[in-house]
């Protein structure tokens, strides 16, 4: 047991607080450096990350240190929090205020774009379908991924790139799919369940992960337990044919796009 | 009617949100399934949900990445190097095979990948290991040469077991070890050194290897 952990157990928090902080420190840093390059968001962070984790007499320590059965390395997890706090220190409050810098440079529609999937973490239909029905009535949903891309260019440039990749997810591709069919949103939902329904829930992180999130094949094969980059790319490649497959039974084949 | 490849509808992202639900994994979850620790069971059990939820496949993704940040993977070293006991058996090759794949790898990985950082710094850069090299008869200090427009640099030493022996960040090019680093004659050791060249960006060394000659004082 750590000596952070064995001063928790024993009543003393702010002893357990400071073993804690002189150890992991750098981590929390590094870990917040990694999604923050500013300097004074740094700092504002660390010390919001501080405050989090202080809240309730060390409750999120005390709540890890209580689990039976750790899988991850604490480490891992302590990563994995501090990266939740720093996304959200950047949606809420002075973080909010600070990106609206990076909107304030958007020409209206992706200023609107920016905080419907930025900001307030709506799906990209969700914010099409906002924006269609309150402001823009003529806007095709063509015309609002072209926006999106825009969107997701122009603030992933900034210094502020890395984060607002977190809080917008991986951007929508560049290429553009046949204009016709994106003419109905449900038909194009449809179509993709049709494609992907089927898949097993293991083929389907597979395919998103190394696709959508363009994970590198080695992480994605860690993530689902297999034995190697290779047997990544098999799955992924049978799980395509499947869904490519399946399109074609209903008449749409590649030779379509 | 024409449609897109399965692959482009995937890729349009419809409908990721990355807001949590009541649902969504816990930190726990998300942090063993980065790392790749979860047992078979375990993760069989959560597929369905990741296969459905783009904020918790988002942040295990994200966690994933920053795992094999350089910066990050460094500090992770330290920490789980100092706790865990299974790092001072094993030898010195191996010691230095986890340093690297620990510090150097996830930066070549990353330089690969073209990297969310500034680009990479040029070879021509990186501060070069000066002394101790080989076996010696004294380390009191680490010396290293000078990488123009530096302005700090961080020497890291490590145990033959791969534990973080001595760190420090300075604008010095040489680094006086302090009494509480105690060398042993005869043992290896490894070091390594990293110019800042700009905000967050390292220029690194090669991992050196030196020992102190049996017989004297260190």
């Amino acid at each position: 047991m750590e000596g952070w952990a064995a001063e928790l157990q024993s009543g003393r928090p702010d002893a357990a607080w400071d073993l804690f902080l002189d150890r992991y420190r750098r981590l929390i840093f590094a870990a917040i450096r990694h999604y923050a390059q500013d300097y004074d968001d740094v700092m504002d962070v660390f010390a919001r990350v501080c405050e989090a984790l202080r809240a309730d007499d060390l409750g999120r320590l005390r709540t890890y240190a209580a689990q039976p059965d750790h899988r991850a390395r604490f480490s891992t997890w302590l990563v994995t929090v501090v990266r939740h706090l720093t996304v959200d220190w950047f949606r809420h409050r002075d973080g909010r205020r600070r990106l609206s810098v990076v909107a304030d440079a958007l020409p209206p529609l992706r200023r609107r774009i920016f905080e419907h999937v930025f900001l307030d973490q709506r799906s990209h239909i969700e914010a099409y379908e906002l924006i269609h029905a309150r402001e823009a009535p003529a806007l095709s949903f063509k015309q609002f991924l072209g926006e999106l891309r825009a969107t997701y260019n122009a603030v992933a440039d900034g210094r502020r790139g890395r984060v607002l990749g977190e809080l917008g997810g991986t951007p929508p591709a560049e290429e553009q799919p046949a204009e016709s069919s994106l003419g109905d949103i449900a038909d194009t939902r449809a179509l993709l369940e049709r494609a992907l329904g089927p898949l097993s829930a293991e083929d389907r992180v597979a395919v998103e992960l190394y696709v959508v999130e363009e994970l590198p094949a080695a992480d994605v094969a860690r993530i689902l337990g297999l034995p190697n980059a290779k047997a990544v790319h098999n799955r992924v490649y049978r799980a395509l044919a499947a869904a490519r497959a399946r399109l074609a039974q209903v008449g749409i084949g590649r030779g379509d796009v | 009617m024409s449609h897109p490849d399965p692959l482009d509808l995937l890729r349009l992202r419809l409908d990721a949100s990355t807001r949590e639900t009541p649902e969504c994994l816990h930190d726990a979850t998300l942090a063993a399934l980065a790392e790749g620790a979860l047992d078979a069971g375990a993760r069989a059990a959560v597929m369905p949900h990741l296969a459905t939820c783009a904020r918790c496949r988002g942040v295990v993704a994200s966690v994933a990445r920053s795992l094999a940040d350089s910066g990050l993977a460094r500090e992770v070293a330290a920490v789980e190097g100092r706790g865990r006991r299974g790092w001072v058996r094993i030898g010195l090759p191996a010691a230095a095979a986890a340093i690297l794949l620990a510090v150097a790898l996830p930066r070549w990985v990353e330089d690969m990948r073209g990297g969310h950082r500034g680009p990479p710094v040029p070879g021509a850069l990186a501060p070069h290991p000066v002394a101790p090299v080989g076996t010696v008869a004294d380390a009191a200090a680490l010396r290293w040469t000078a990488v123009s427009g530096a302005n700090r640099y961080r020497v890291t030493l490590f145990g033959a077991a791969g534990r973080v022996l001595y760190e420090t960040q300075l604008a010095d090019t040489a680094a006086t070890l302090p009494d509480s680093v105690a060398l042993t004659p005869g043992r290896p050791y490894l070091w390594m050194v990293e110019a800042r060249v700009g905000w967050d960006r390292w220029s690194a060394s090669e991992l050196v290897r030196f020992s102190i000659a049996s017989g004297v004082r260190p």
